[in-house]
């Protein structure tokens, strides 16, 4: 079966940590990928394309060496493959500009202020891979455990069925 | 400005402070239509008739004056000679008196009288004078009434001058008054800009810093929830087992462990996937980290199903030792950040002290380092005198200049930056240089006015005026500033500063 993956594109190893960490609790559902660039990141969503798999969410810094992490949302949001994925910007700075490019452009759904509480990080995450799976996933039922167990039950009602 | 009054000769003045209203004692013309008929029958006026050509002069300033001059036609111009200039203070007429006071009482003559025309005048001694008075006593009351209607014209110009002065002297006051104000006003408006300009160089530091230390500062804080979750369930499962050194080795290879190439990663960690397909993807992940010596010595355990709670311990302390790394060099960077920053702002006003320039321009690259994530960094930064300078101005020039360049090359290129010395002008260099458009030659002499600007406006951060602000501090110095092309395209700039005599 595909399996829907947590992507995460980050340039520094000890924020990698512990975005890894604070999401750990979804990876057991979720893979959680890393990448420490952009250019990485395409080499990855390319493994996971060949996989057969699909990407739920994306968490992006957005200053990094290299293209930039809005530059890489807008890439995902004009491919198919990538065009459903949630797209999160995280970083510590972004321009008012940027961010206005962001969300007309890249469809951005979320942007979170480094720094973050795991809290909020978590809830961030887990609402967006919620309106994904409503979205793109039939059986719902596997994400009772994890993710946001009331809109996935208002959805199974909708649907009529499980 | 106040508008300026249409400037009245004085002598047509009519003084309104006194007098204004009050008809001369005798008129000047009946007394000179008197004289004039009086002419050809007296042989005594006739012989005192005296006439002067234009430019003649009647009466000179400081001479000893033994005549009368009563005017009958023409005009004659009183004249005083000033410090450095010649003031004309009254113009007389037919029925006027030249020389009245000298004449009267001896002193020396106040002003000279220069005809300005052909003038035609009754000439009078001391003895003609008595004899003219005993002669036509008739017409000597109305020339008594003229001398005393003449005295009072000239008190009453002086009260007028005097009213005059002190009109021009408020005028003047106003006017420097409101220069004054200007000049306030300007130097207001100059330090408006000046600040404006400072606080968007503060604007870009702030931002760069924030990014800066927000990454090290969500490391910090989320390792450390990590520990304090982790550390006590550690000490609990270790207190069962007997000491081995294994929690410790795990940890010490967690404290050191190297980063990889995420894709390498991901090969990796498909491999111990498929290896041990028991173990979560967390627990995979962790091993896919370690070096190859330490997990041949976690591979007992992870074949183990009975030994997962140790399997778990050991990957714990491999964690533990992470963060405890991502703590130090978090902290390590942010004690960095904070140390460098203070010397960035050892602020001018006081002295200026002895400096190694390469420390400012090292100091500045690290704080607006965000800036510089795509610019490749070239420095050839070899030792040099050090200069007496305001570090914290001088970091200001550093800052002004790489951003410039940064902007210019739109985030991405190379930026070159070396220093040298001129050892016998006793100066030393740095030159700033891009791989940007350059400077064309036409705006090159320019570029240091406070006028101009390529910044369009609203656009980017500051004003643009940060060159103006570079040169005039760097001119603060004794040092100069210019631009030229450096070799292979892009803007080069060169700063030259006047070295400290000991090295």
């Amino acid at each position: 079966m595909a399996e829907i993956y947590i992507i995460c594109v980050e340039d520094e190893p000890q924020v990698l940590d512990v975005i890894i960490r604070d999401l750990s609790a979804l990876e057991e559902v979720f893979p959680i990928e890393v990448a420490h660039s952009a250019d990485e990141a395409r080499v990855l969503i390319r493994e996971i394309r060949e996989d057969g798999n699909h990407i739920g969410l994306a968490l992006c810094d957005h200053v990094m060496p290299g293209d930039k992490g809005v530059d890489l949302m807008i890439e995902m949001q004009q491919d198919a493959f990538t065009e459903k994925t949630r797209k999160v910007l995280l970083t510590g700075q972004a321009g008012l500009e940027e961010t206005i490019e962001a969300i007309n452009n890249a469809r951005l759904n979320r942007y979170i202020a480094k720094p973050w509480t795991p809290e909020q990080l978590v809830k961030v995450a887990v609402d967006e891979l919620t309106t994904y799976v409503i979205e793109q996933e039939k059986d719902l039922l596997q994400y009772m455990g994890v993710l946001d167990q009331a809109r996935l039950q208002e959805a199974i009602r909708n649907k009529g069925y499980i | 400005m106040t508008k300026k009054k249409p400037s009245v000769p004085i002598e047509d003045r009519k003084p309104n402070v006194i007098g204004a209203t009050a008809k001369p004692l005798y008129d000047k013309g009946t007394f000179i239509v008197t004289i004039k008929e009086m002419l050809p029958d007296s042989e005594l006026l006739g012989n005192l008739r005296k006439t002067f050509q234009k430019g003649d002069v009647l009466l000179r300033e400081n001479d000893h004056n033994k005549y009368l001059y009563i005017i009958l036609e023409g005009n004659v111009e009183q004249v005083k000679t000033g410090e450095d200039v010649n003031t004309v203070i009254g113009r007389h007429g037919p029925g006027d008196f030249i020389g009245l006071l000298s004449f009267q009482t001896g002193e020396a003559v106040f002003t000279t009288a220069r005809a300005s025309s052909e003038v035609l005048t009754l000439q009078f001694d001391h003895q003609s004078f008595e004899l003219f008075m005993s002669r036509y006593p008739q017409i000597s009351k109305t020339l008594q009434g003229l001398i005393f209607s003449n005295l009072a014209d000239r008190y009453r110009r002086v009260v007028v001058l005097h009213v005059e002065v002190a009109t021009l002297s408020k005028e003047l006051e106003t006017e420097r008054n409101q220069l004054k104000n200007t000049i306030k006003e300007l130097e207001r408006t100059r330090n408006a800009l000046i600040t404006q300009e400072k606080m968007a160089t503060l604007g870009e530091l702030t931002s760069g810093l924030a990014h800066e230390i927000n990454n090290p500062a969500s490391a910090l804080l989320r390792s450390v929830d990590y520990l304090i979750a982790t550390l006590p369930a550690m000490a609990e499962r270790a207190g069962a087992l007997p000491d081995t050194g294994l929690v410790k080795y795990f940890f010490k290879a967690g404290l050191e462990r190297d980063f990889s190439d995420t894709a390498l990663q991901r090969a990796k960690m498909k491999k111990l996937a498929g290896d041990y397909p028991d173990l979560g993807r967390t627990k995979v992940r962790v091993m896919a980290e370690m070096s190859d010596p330490v997990l041949e010595k976690l591979k007992p355990f992870a074949r183990d199903p009975k030994n997962q709670a140790l399997m778990q311990l050991l990957l714990d302390a491999y964690q533990s030792g992470v963060f405890m790394n991502g703590i130090r060099l978090s902290t390590q960077r942010i004690e960095y950040l904070v140390k460098s920053l203070k010397s960035y702002i050892r602020h001018s006003g006081k002295e200026a002290e002895e400096t190694d320039l390469r420390q400012g321009i090292k100091e500045t690259l690290l704080i607006i380092g965000n800036r510089l994530k795509d610019i490749k960094v070239e420095l050839d930064l070899p030792q040099i005198p050090s200069v007496n300078c305001f570090v914290g101005e001088m970091n200001q020039v550093w800052t002004n200049l790489i951003i410039n360049a940064c902007d210019a090359m739109e985030e991405k290129g190379k930026l070159f930056i070396s220093c040298g010395e001129n050892a016998e002008q006793k100066k030393v260099w740095v030159k700033i240089a891009d791989t940007g458009p350059g400077v064309p030659n036409r705006i090159k002499k320019r570029i240091f006015d406070s006028s101009f600007t390529t910044k369009t406006a609203g656009g980017d951060f500051g004003l643009g005026i940060g060159l103006a602000i570079s040169k005039s501090i760097i001119e603060k110095h004794h040092g100069t500033i210019e631009v030229k092309d450096h070799e292979g395209g892009g803007a080069e700039f060169v700063i030259t500063l006047p070295s400290t005599d000991d090295k």
